[in-house]
């Protein structure tokens, strides 16, 4: 199609012909007033005058005949495929993903005439879609866990270059956004921004017979020992008759059974109940809790009946239960350390008093003394305490022995535990083939003198020179130790614990007896101390020098340790990226400057079974993060303990999810599309019902255009100077000059 | 305060004591009265073998451990660095202070040390007031104060209603504390004096007198010893209700 139009010349600019028109009228003005009472003739001048402005004119704008070739193209159309995890959802014998993906083609297919581009769109930037590539392979990976729809219109709306004629949303409908609660008003300021009609297609419309966990909230934020609320919405669809729902909520630890933190009922009347439960964690730091709820029969979806739930819990207050068995210097630098800092909340018991001493008084009134309540301490309140110090207590006499069980539990689920040198700790407490023994980092040796009184320096191993535990100290004296006094007999180092000092003279099987050690022991971690003279680092000659601080430095680090104080931590874990069931998943290791090594790294599945599902090793890698695969992990809690050299251990929990928030509500939403499309002014149509969308008209496009003038320059310029002559002989004869 | 207490059960403790109980290793974590030197050289005299004394009656009356032979320690050496406790006692003015004595000092407070300033002769408090002078001097920013009858010195281990020594003294203690660490405690009661022996018997008689009296500033050393070894131990949250009933039963 061709057709023609005058313009000026090119290189004249718009405002010449502003500033022409003004002075043209300007002077015909002047010719009027010059003209209003003469008669006859004047006519003449006038004509003439105006010839001349018109001729003058046309020499400054020199007009021009523009000829344009145009074609017609087709409309642009942008087709907005949903790429959520939640289309991977059975549906027909497929999956949702491949009814979007092959209903997205149709949609290709019959705007064959409009230039179509393909879009996914999920929570992030909108991503180009190939349906062949997407149908020949889709890795859940590169899905989200939600639809954005809104931010996926906004995003469109930015885009500079030329806006769509039309907008094709294929989905099932459940999206994030615009959630269903949005009135009209606001539907329609979701497609005003574009300025195109919205049409929706719905991948699927039949809800799958399917009991599900929807969604999970709690109240407030995570802290230990503080009862946290759980909200379940348990839901029912497709016709499933649901009834109870029993639910269970319960806390993934390493190396013993799950425990249930609480459990209830959801009572279904309609398609949704919600259960409230109570549930207290008592260990800080990452804790995995796995909510599940047992379906009724014929429920088709199995993977959205249990959640995993990663609650990052804060301590208001560390509580430590402290017990001495006698009291000492020992006992007193302790004491002052822990209770000069405002963080801890302390409950100590100190034995002052044995049956054997005389107080010279059978008035208990007299004394100051109360009994030791050994029985309510271990068993009533042990778990309510972050970790337990047990500094030089013997077990028999102070009748511990029957809660060692109970304590050792206490370790395996997830509590600290400190063992502190003395004549009755360790071996001289009874503690010797005790079940507490199994958690503590050394083996005890029975047999022997539990404990000697040598003078001696211990060594750091070389793990206790890189570990960031003891680096507060190392900084303050290198590794230079003060002389202790006698040491309690221990075994070797369990096959995993760390030493951090060491005997320079006694052994311990083919090694040298460890002073100082430290183990992780299922959840929780132990340390075990065999000398009762660390008051050296807070009051000595040998402390002086550092004024006292070293004290502070050697058990900020060890009580922080024990509360996985990232501080404390030679390396940082995470994972590079959502761990889904069935799909290999990466963690990230991010070294502490100055810890250098070969790293080993072991992933247990978080349960009663510790043995390792990955193993990897490498050898001196490079500075900077480390990525490792770890393979393709099915749905559960997992335990990643990674090292670097000799460094003790760092833990990772983290959780698999097959189907995760996204499978959370399986129920396709067509409503949802149908609003969205007539409050757009498009059309909702299901996926079987492509070709009802309206195409839109094709776009007139300018493609061939050429310019050429009216006269030549000088020819206007000629005309224009013979008006103006015209013009001044006729002024001439009206006697105006 | 009444107590159970006879002249017989005082003299006749067994010596066993001194080597049954298993101390802590060696015996650098156990409580040890050392006398401090500084100032005017004070013969104690017979004052020092209270301090032996003083761990004797811990070991035998409580778990604590101790040691049981008292040592001598300079304000100006090392050595006062080596524990957290001492005791200055002394009947005239110690006289200044030298300038290595006031840095020991305030070395051995800065790491938290408690001293007990005893005085010998608390009728003339020659040596209280000499020996206040001049730890002002150690510590000017910290001034003594009467500590208060509920203080926990009051209940590390008895239940001691007013402090006594070989003499009655003032029904009050005052003292220096730093933070929440009573770290100098002045007693105008000649405890050691109370404590000091000869031969099988205490060498110096308690002023009014009594048994009582006498085992009264017995349980103030113990008190005062188990302070240094646990510190506010017995200001924990878990005992006030305890010692509430108690103190209620010992006043109806």
């Amino acid at each position: 199609m061709t057709f023609a139009t005058l313009a000026l010349a090119e290189g004249v600019p718009q405002l010449t012909l502003f500033a022409v028109l003004g002075l043209g009228l300007v002077s015909l003005g002047f010719l009027g007033f010059e003209l209003r009472k003469r008669e006859g003739a004047a006519v003449w001048v006038l004509l003439s005058g105006v010839l001349a402005l018109l001729l003058v004119a046309a020499a400054v704008l020199r007009p021009a005949r523009v000829n344009t070739r145009g074609v017609s193209v087709g409309a642009k159309v942008v087709v907005l495929v949903d790429g959520s995890r939640r289309l991977l959802l059975p549906s027909e014998g497929k999956t949702r993903r491949e009814l979007a993906l092959r209903a997205a083609d149709a949609v290709s297919k019959h705007f064959a005439g409009a230039r179509v581009t393909l879009r996914g769109f999920g929570t992030g930037e909108l991503r180009p879609l190939v349906v062949a590539d997407a149908l020949a392979h889709t890795s859940p990976s590169e899905l989200s866990d939600e639809s954005d729809l809104s931010g996926a219109l906004n995003a469109l709306a930015q885009e500079p270059g030329e806006r769509p004629k039309a907008v094709v949303v294929v989905s099932d409908g459940r999206l994030a956004r615009p959630n269903a609660a949005l009135d009209d008003a606001s539907l329609r300021e979701l497609s005003s921004a574009l300025g195109a009609p919205i049409h929706t297609v719905a991948v699927t419309e039949q809800a799958p017979r399917d009991a599900s966990i929807r969604s999970i909230r709690t109240s407030g934020a995570t802290v230990a020992h503080q009862a946290l609320a759980l909200t379940i919405e348990i839901g029912c669809a497709g016709g499933l008759s649901c009834g109870d729902v029993p639910v269970t909520a319960r806390e993934l630890r390493q190396g013993v059974e799950p425990f249930v933190l609480a459990q209830g009922v959801a009572k279904m009347t309609g398609e949704t109940a919600t259960v409230e439960l109570s549930i207290t964690l008592d260990r800080a730091g990452a804790r995995l809790v796995e909510v599940s709820i047992e379906p009724p029969e014929g429920d088709t979806i199995p993977e959205n009946n249990t959640r995993i739930l990663s609650f990052s819990v804060t301590r208001d207050r560390l509580r430590l239960l402290h017990v001495a068995g006698r009291p000492t210097y020992d006992v007193r630098a302790l004491r002052m350390w822990l209770k000069s800092d405002e963080s801890l909340d302390l409950i100590a018991f100190f034995i002052l008093r044995t049956d054997d001493d005389n107080t010279e008084t059978s008035e208990d009134s007299e004394l100051a003394l109360i009994p030791f309540p050994v029985d309510e301490l271990f068993t009533e309140h042990l778990p309510s305490f972050d970790a337990v110090i047990l500094q030089d207590i013997d077990a028999v006499t102070y009748k511990l022995l029957r809660h060692l069980p109970a304590l050792a539990n206490y370790v395996r689920g997830g509590g600290g535990l400190i063992m502190v040198g003395g004549p009755s700790a360790f071996a001289g407490g009874g503690y010797a083939r005790s079940p507490l023994e199994s958690v503590l980092p050394v083996e005890l040796r029975v047999g022997e003198p539990p404990f000697d009184t040598a003078d001696f320096v211990p060594r750091y191993t070389e793990a206790g020179r890189s570990a960031p535990v003891l680096r507060g100290l190392t900084e303050l004296f290198a590794d230079e130790l003060p002389t202790f006094t006698g040491a309690n007999t221990l075994g070797a180092a369990r096959p995993n614990a760390i030493t951090l000092w060491e005997h320079p003279d006694r052994r311990a099987g083919q090694r040298a007896m460890p002073v100082l050690a430290l183990d992780e022991a299922g959840d929780g971690r132990s340390i075990a101390l065999g000398v009762d003279g660390t008051h050296a680092f807070s009051f000595s000659e040998f402390a002086e020098r550092a004024a006292g601080r070293a004290y502070g430095a050697l058990w900020d680090g060890l009580v922080g340790w024990l509360m996985r104080d990232p501080r404390y931590e030679a390396l940082r874990l995470e994972l590079s990226g959502p761990c889904i069931a069935g799909l290999p998943a990466k963690v990230r290791l991010v070294r502490l400057p100055g810890v250098a090594g070969d790293v080993s790294l072991q992933l247990t599945r978080l349960g009663p079974r510790s043995e390792p599902v990955v193993t990897k090793n490498v050898k001196d890698p490079a500075p900077g993060p480390l990525e490792l695969e770890l393979g393709v992990l099915s749905t559960g809690g997992y335990s990643a303990s990674a090292r670097v050299g000799a460094a003790p251990p760092t833990r990772f929990d983290f959780a698999c999810e097959r189907g995760g928030p996204a499978w959370s509500d399986s129920r396709p939403d067509p409503e949802r599309l149908a609003r969205i499309a007539k409050q757009s002014g498009g059309r909702a149509v299901s996926s079987t019902q492509v070709s009802d969308l309206p195409v839109p008209d094709p776009i007139e496009v300018a493609a061939e255009r050429s310019s050429v003038p009216l006269l030549p320059a000088w020819a206007w310029t000629l005309a224009a100077s013979l008006a103006l002559g015209g013009h001044w002989y006729a002024r001439r004869r009206q006697g105006l000059l | 305060m009444a107590g159970r207490f006879t002249r017989r059960a005082a003299l006749t403790v067994p010596l066993s004591l001194f080597s049954a109980r298993a101390f802590a290793f060696g015996d650098g974590a156990a409580f040890h009265p050392r006398l401090l030197r500084a100032g005017n050289h004070q013969p104690l005299g017979v004052r020092s073998s209270g301090a032996g004394r003083w761990s004797w009656e811990l070991v035998r009356r409580t778990s604590a451990p101790a040691r049981l032979v008292a040592a001598e320690v300079a304000a100006d050496q090392p050595a006062l660095q080596a524990e957290p406790f001492a005791i200055w006692a002394g009947d005239g003015d110690p006289g200044p202070l030298s300038a290595a004595e006031v840095r020991g000092l305030l070395r051995f407070m800065r790491l938290g040390g408690v001293l007990v300033v005893d005085d010998s002769n608390p009728a003339s408090g020659a040596f209280g007031r000499g020996a206040r002078r001049e730890l002002a001097r150690v510590l000017p920013e910290s001034a003594p104060v009467r500590l208060d009858p509920g203080h926990v010195i009051f209940k590390t281990f008895y239940i001691v209603d007013r402090p006594v020594g070989r003499v009655l003294g003032p029904p009050e203690i005052s003292a220096i504390v730093r933070g929440k660490n009573t770290q100098v405690i002045f007693l105008q009661h000649d405890l050691l004096g109370a404590l000091a022996r000869s031969g099988e018997g205490f060498a110096l008689e308690t002023e009014p007198g009594g048994l009582q009296q006498r085992e009264h500033a017995v349980r103030l050393a113990v008190n005062i010893a188990m302070y240094v070894l646990c510190s506010d131990y017995k200001d924990d949250q878990v005992h006030a209700p305890f010692l509430m009933r108690r103190r209620a039963r010992q006043k109806p």
